[in-house]
């Protein structure tokens, strides 16, 4: 059975589990290529961590000007190949979702590899190993689909363009496209329900 | 006199705390290690399942045991990281003695035995066995807690031992046992998936008990409600279907007021309660006044809350009460835990699938710590140090006369006090660090600074052991083999990962030289720890908590036995309370008519603000390995005190400015960390730092009368805005109490 | 690993497959949309000329270089041919390279701020700074592993000596000579001209006949290294393939230990089987030259873009800075996202959000947090829907 990556948001606690362990791997072992969002902590305790989606055509790859992204057979697009990379962080500001980190020292770009030299031989990366909420979680669809309420998504419109990805996102039947617009606020629209005031204990006591 | 031996920046530079960032071996991903060793973490209960590397003798990484049945690989960052102490700078590897002006130099185990030997024949000559007293650790294995309860009693008779479990779970020991009759978590944690409501009160379970959170998002898949009481918005609380900001140790109003709702609604298992249970009449009369109105008045709520909270719970099919320290820290902390686990009894909701009761256990063998007699009012086997019965079997199992076992003796505070007040000269510790733990931080310091004689077994030089006289190097739990119990009273084995240093011992053998010189040798005859759990299973053999059907072979083979388990071929018991026959003697379950009552110090006009401490999730209680392991310092490197913009208007405190926490005892320097997700008359700062940025330095010395627990979650401060210290405590580095 | 379109499938590159999108790009510049089809010639046709234009240029430099053969060495005439056509090679692929969009914008654009007057003496300056850094010491690669440095420092320089001497002699444009009057004496001829002259016995004669011994050794060396690290470091080995990382290392120890049997058949075993060596060695010789367009060893000619770049980036730190359109923060340079609006609106990446504004301004934390909000917004709705529906 095919295993698959799922990014829950909504569950994250902001452990920071997947950070310390993203250092255990092999390919980059002692520095952390996934990010772990607080997205606004004066206001909540919201935070979201993000893993490289693996897209099926990348545009990072696409806008590389030195050919030095690829992607595996088995649809995980790696780090930047170290011969190639120019450092011009072409990736970095493009990536729909955020992924790529340039490192000044070695001047090269690299991300996450979905732990290739965990999943390459059938292991599961490490982050969504050891997730404690399910924030991050790599299984078959059967068994997502017999554990979890939610749908699983891999199709992503920013404006005019439409992404698809190896990496799922977990939302609420009957979702089938994630639609991408600029939002501070919770539920993607202004208005009063920001996540100031929804996370916010004096208007929760004040019975709002 | 046992005073500092040198000033505090010159031990920090000698023996740490110090941040360490390389693993063994490097950040190398270089070779196979030798062998990958199942065993556990050796921080919180959970008691996680994980593989640490091995090569030369040295934890050189880990790797996710996904087979565990309890974790299935999941851990927090605490475990992901906890193999980098292996193979510390800090690392303690001889024994040491303090030299006044010029602080600890190594010294021979010979001479270090020999010397602590005769300390304590002599103060026990002069002032009786009891002035020498054992503080004791929970997150020691069930054998080392053993030994220390016996060492106590048999090599040393003193009454005076306890354990820092005493700051922890024992409000909720004692409520189980009063309510339920046995003293553990009633269910398994898969039972938790299986309910339809779960109640989570103070738990901050996501950076507490993380794994935990992965049961309660299980449940809620199969459909589960989850109310969370708490009174600053915790990671799980933002997302729970009922968020209740009690107010710090109102949460007597809220059970109270949920029941009163769920009375006038007919939400009450009446069969049940009349054959299952002793005491509902006179707790429904009590329950009676705590309409939602008054119950919110108590609980610092709208009443809406307390009402949906019954909404949700009363009605449902199969329910799950969680809590933690959040109302067990409390000078009310028992009365706290009984009034949560009514809601389990009165809706008959106990005892099944899906339908239960747990106390989330916070140290490592917080269950196993506090059944193996190294409390002081506790033999093995969970008995009673009280009970004749119980007191004569254990004399035949130590073989030693009856009456030569001590009877109960001081518990953690009244210890302390005992020792401030030169009552208790000597001391010797193993896995406590009580000058950072303990409340009212100044007044134990000064304690700690009378003992005539202090010798600490540790192998990190803790904040506590810088008053020792001498110290011994013990062994890391991976560098040692024994058995923890879990949160869910699951007994697991730890394996010996790797051999201690040469010259550091496994604690247990420090234990029984110390013995063997005390002339109890014959006492102690132990080769492994292993010995010593075959006397457990002897010891424990038809005592509540039943360890004699269990062998380490059934552990590693069933991945944990849960207690009770009276034979080999018993299954163990997951579950509590199946037959629906409780622990008392009748097989009754109790309800008992508590009532709200105030904490031992409430906000007044001087000291206007309610402090309320805790953890986070990258540290572990005194923060004495967590403050050395880089990666979790850098996640959370300095306590900062949580206010919410309101008060900190009202304060003229900004995100970020340094912020005096002052009660009636002490103080803490920290930066305030401005944010709504805390009640406006509370503020909030974690516990893991010492000195001046102990939030122990304010918290009470006052202790529930049953449990003894602290009262570490309220306590009366006042917060002010201050410029940036400047002294030598202060210019430490971060994990050794600094601030930047 | 897939091969991108401008670089046909390396010899032996088992179960790589292309990207399912990126073949659309290929050359980059055929699907501009809204029908901006460039008035210049096609991709194929334009490298096709390039490679054209630089086997001219080889050839002519030949035929100059060793005085219309005159001092052409007939013997080495497969090595000779085979450069040609390997730097035809070099040619096409490098051409197409810069016909993408995102490469052909760095390349102009680097020429651009590397040639601005006002600062061409600065940047001249920065350039050696730079060159000696990257390129003479290679301190990038130090500092991602030392061993992956002494590698790769011991293999390029062993390459690049060995390239100095043999390009030039089988072009016939370098020619060692003996005095006519003295058997003990060597000239060095370049082009015809007399560079040098050193007696036979001297250190500089023998540094100069045994610099391809010392250029083995060295390569030698640095593939030992790299076999250490790649057998036992567990990331390599979980993201290594044979065809892009282990088949030039084959190539490259090929060349050097042949090379250096000839020079032990010679000195040593008397000529015994130097015939046979030296075709073999030939034959490795010219796979190499051959490999060069296609495989791993075509990044000697992409690297020194790097350079490029770093002008690219000074330009960029100089000009206005990108604020994010979100959060307000600075991330990278107005310069640097603009230009990226033009190479996604070349390759038909559509960033224009339906309120205007334009996703590319949005810097990466604020994606990252965005996505997060939306996702937890959704369940948020769906709680609260539930509970509505649950309470009426």
């Amino acid at each position: 059975m095919e295993l698959n990556f799922f990014v829950d948001y909504h569950r994250c606690i902001g452990c920071q589990a997947c950070v310390q362990a993203c250092q255990e791997c092999d390919t980059h072992r002692g520095v952390s290529m996934i990010h772990l969002e607080t997205i606004r902590r004066a206001d909540s305790v919201q935070t979201a961590p993000q893993v490289c989606m693996h897209c099926a055509d990348p545009i990072c790859a696409r806008v590389c000007p030195a050919d030095a992204i690829k992607k595996t057979p088995d649809g995980v697009v790696q780090s930047s190949l170290k011969p190639r990379c120019i450092g011009c962080t072409n990736c970095v500001i493009a990536c729909p979702f955020g992924v790529p980190r340039y490192t000044v020292e070695v001047d090269q770009m690299m991300k996450c590899d979905m732990c290739y030299d965990r999943t390459s031989i059938g292991k599961k990366p490490m982050c969504a190993t050891v997730c404690p909420s399910g924030a991050l979680s790599y299984t078959t669809l059967d068994d997502f689909r017999r554990d979890r309420r939610g749908t699983p998504v891999n199709e992503w419109v920013f404006g005019g363009e439409t992404v698809r990805t190896r990496v799922f996102v977990v939302v609420p039947p009957p979702t089938e496209q994630m639609l991408i617009q600029l939002t501070t606020a919770a539920g993607g629209g202004a208005g009063p329900d920001t996540p100031a005031d929804r996370d916010d204990v004096a208007s929760l006591l004040e019975g709002r | 006199m046992a005073k500092l031996p040198a000033q505090i920046p010159e031990l920090v530079d000698a023996f740490g705390p110090h941040a360490h960032y390389v693993p063994a071996g490097g950040w190398s991903s270089v070779g196979d290690p030798d062998r990958v060793v199942k065993t556990h973490c050796c921080f919180c209960g959970q008691q996680c399942g994980i593989q640490l590397k091995v090569k030369d003798n040295r934890v050189v990484g880990f790797e996710p045991w996904e087979e565990f049945p309890f974790n299935r690989g999941k851990l927090c960052p605490k475990g992901v990281k906890r193999y980098m102490q292996d193979e510390h700078p800090d690392r303690l590897k001889s024994p040491l003695e303090r030299r006044a002006g010029q602080g600890f130099v190594p010294i021979s185990w010979e001479a270090a035995l020999e010397r602590t030997v005769r300390e304590i024949r002599r103060i026990q000559q002069e002032h009786g066995n009891d002035a020498f007293a054992i503080l004791s650790g929970a997150s020691l294995t069930n054998e080392k807690a053993y030994l220390m309860g016996k060492f106590a009693r048999v090599a040393l008779r003193t009454a005076n031992v306890d354990y820092n479990g005493r700051l922890c779970m024992v409000s909720a020991a004692a409520a189980a046992k009063k309510t339920l009759g046995i003293d553990r978590a009633a269910n398994p944690w898969s039972d938790i998936c299986k309910a339809k409501v779960v109640l989570v009160a103070g738990a901050n379970v996501g950076e507490c008990a993380p794994i935990t959170t992965d049961y309660l998002w299980q449940a809620r898949e199969n459909g589960a409600r989850l109310i969370v009481l708490d009174p600053r918005m915790t990671p799980v609380a933002r997302t729970a279907d009922l968020f209740i900001p009690v107010r710090s140790g109102g949460d007597i109003g809220v059970f109270h007021g949920m029941l009163h709702v769920m009375i006038q609604r007919g939400w009450i298992d009446r069969e049940f309660i009349a054959k299952h249970t002793v005491g509902w009449e006179q707790l429904e009369e009590v329950v009676r006044k705590y309409t939602p109105e008054y119950a919110a008045k108590i609980a610092g709520v709208p009443p809406s809350l307390i009402v949906k909270a019954a909404e949700l719970w009363g009605p449902a099919p199969t329910s799950f009460v969680l809590h933690a320290r959040g109302i067990e820290h409390h000078s009310k902390g028992v009365e706290n835990c009984i009034a949560a686990i009514h809601l389990a009894l009165a809706t008959g909701r106990i005892g099944r699938e899906g339908c239960g009761y747990a106390m989330i256990t916070g140290q490592g063998n917080g269950q196993g710590g506090r059944e193996q007699g190294q409390k002081s009012d506790q033999l093995p086997g969970a008995r009673d140090i009280e009970n004749p019965e119980h007191r004569k079997i254990m004399a035949s199992v130590w073989g030693v006369p009856e009456e030569s076992i001590p009877h109960k003796g001081l518990s953690t505070v009244p210890l302390v006090e005992a020792i401030h007040e030169g009552k208790i000269k000597g001391l010797l510790s193993l896995c406590f660090n009580p000058t950072v733990s303990l409340p009212d931080g100044n007044y134990v310091r000064e304690a700690f600074e009378r003992l005539e004689f202090y010798t600490c077994i540790d192998f990190f030089m803790s904040e506590t052991a810088r008053y020792a006289d001498l110290v011994f190097p013990g062994a890391l739990l991976e560098e040692d083999e024994g058995t923890t119990t879990n949160v869910a009273g699951r007994v697991i084995h730890h394996k010996q990962v790797v051999a201690p240093p040469p010259d550091a011992r496994h604690d247990w053998r420090i234990i029984c030289d110390l013995a063997a010189r005390l002339g109890a040798a014959e006492k102690f005859p132990y080769q492994t720890p292993r010995d010593i759990f075959e006397e457990i299973r002897v010891a424990t053999r038809g005592a509540v908590a039943d360890y004699s059907g269990i062998t380490w072979e059934r552990i590693d083979r069933e991945m944990g036995v849960c207690w009770p388990c009276p034979s080999e071929d018993h299954p163990g018991t997951p579950r509590l309370y199946e037959d629906l026959r409780f622990g008392h003697p009748d097989g009754k379950a109790r309800f008992l008519p508590v009532e709200w009552r105030p904490a031992a110090e409430e906000p007044d006009e001087e000291y206007p603000i309610v402090l309320t401490t805790g953890r986070v999730v990258s540290h572990f209680l005194s923060g004495t390995q967590t403050r050395r392991i880089g990666a979790l310092l850098d996640q959370y490197p300095e306590p900062r005190c949580e206010i919410h913009p309101r008060l900190a208007e009202k304060l003229g405190v900004q995100e970020g400015d340094f912020v005096k926490v002052e009660s009636r005892r002490g103080a803490v320097t920290v930066r305030a960390l401005v944010v709504r997700t805390i009640r406006p008359d509370t503020v909030f700062v974690p516990y893991h730092w010492p000195h001046d940025r102990s939030a122990n330095n304010c918290t009470i010395r006052a202790i529930d009368p049953i449990s003894n627990i602290p009262e570490y979650k309220i306590c009366a401060v006042r917060v002010s805005k201050t410029t940036a210290p400047d002294d030598p405590l202060s210019r430490l580095s971060s994990e050794a109490g600094g601030v930047h | 690993m897939q091969s991108l379109p401008t670089s046909p499938r390396p010899p032996g590159s088992v179960g790589v497959s292309p990207a399912d999108g990126s073949a659309r790009h290929a050359g980059g510049t055929p699907t501009l949309p809204g029908g901006m089809t460039p008035a210049r010639p096609g991709p194929f046709t334009f490298s096709t000329a390039c490679s054209l234009g630089a086997g001219i240029v080889m050839l002519l430099g030949i035929w100059f270089g060793s005085r219309g053969l005159r001092d052409f060495d007939s013997a080495l005439v497969w090595y000779a041919g085979a450069s040609v056509f390997s730097g035809m090679g070099i040619a096409y692929r490098y051409s197409m390279w810069l016909q993408r969009p995102p490469t052909r914008l760095y390349w102009r654009r680097g020429w651009q701020f590397f040639l601005n007057p006002a600062r061409l003496a600065w940047n001249s300056g920065r350039l050696a700074g730079l060159f000696w850094d990257n390129f003479v010491l290679q301190r990038f690669i130090e500092r991602r592993a030392p061993l992956r440095w002494g590698a790769h420092w011991l293999i390029s320089w062993g390459c690049l000596l060995a390239a100095a001497v043999t390009f030039p002699l089988s072009f016939g444009w370098l020619r060692f000579e003996t005095a006519p009057d003295s058997q003990e004496i060597y000239y060095c001829y370049l082009s015809g001209i007399r560079v040098l002259a050193f007696p036979t016995d001297s250190f500089v004669a023998l540094v100069l006949f045994h610099v391809l011994d010392i250029a083995a050794v060295m390569v030698l060396a640095g593939i030992s290294l790299s076999l250490v690290r790649r057998a036992l470091d567990r990331g390599a080995l979980s993201v290594q393939q044979f065809a892009n990382d282990l088949f030039p290392l084959v190539l490259l120890f090929a060349v050097s230990i042949t090379g250096l049997m000839l020079t032990v058949s010679s000195h040593v075993l008397h000529g015994t089987h130097h015939g046979f060596l030296s075709q073999f060695h030939a034959i490795t010789v010219i796979m190499t030259l051959m490999y060069l367009p296609f495989g791993k060893f075509f990044h000697v000619f992409q690297r020194p873009a790097q350079l490029g770049v770093r002008f690219y980036k000074d330009a960029g730190a100089a000009g206005e800075p990108a604020r994010c359109i979100r959060c307000g923060e600075e991330f990278g340079s107005r310069l640097h996202v603009e230009d990226l609006k033009l190479v996604q609106a070349q390759l038909g990446i559509h960033y224009e959000m339906p309120d205007g504004t334009h996703y590319q301004d949005v810097c990466p934390p604020c994606r990252r947090k965005n996505l997060a909000l939306i996702q937890d917004g959704m369940w948020r709705a769906a709680s609260l829907a539930s509970e509505e529906r649950t309470h009426g």
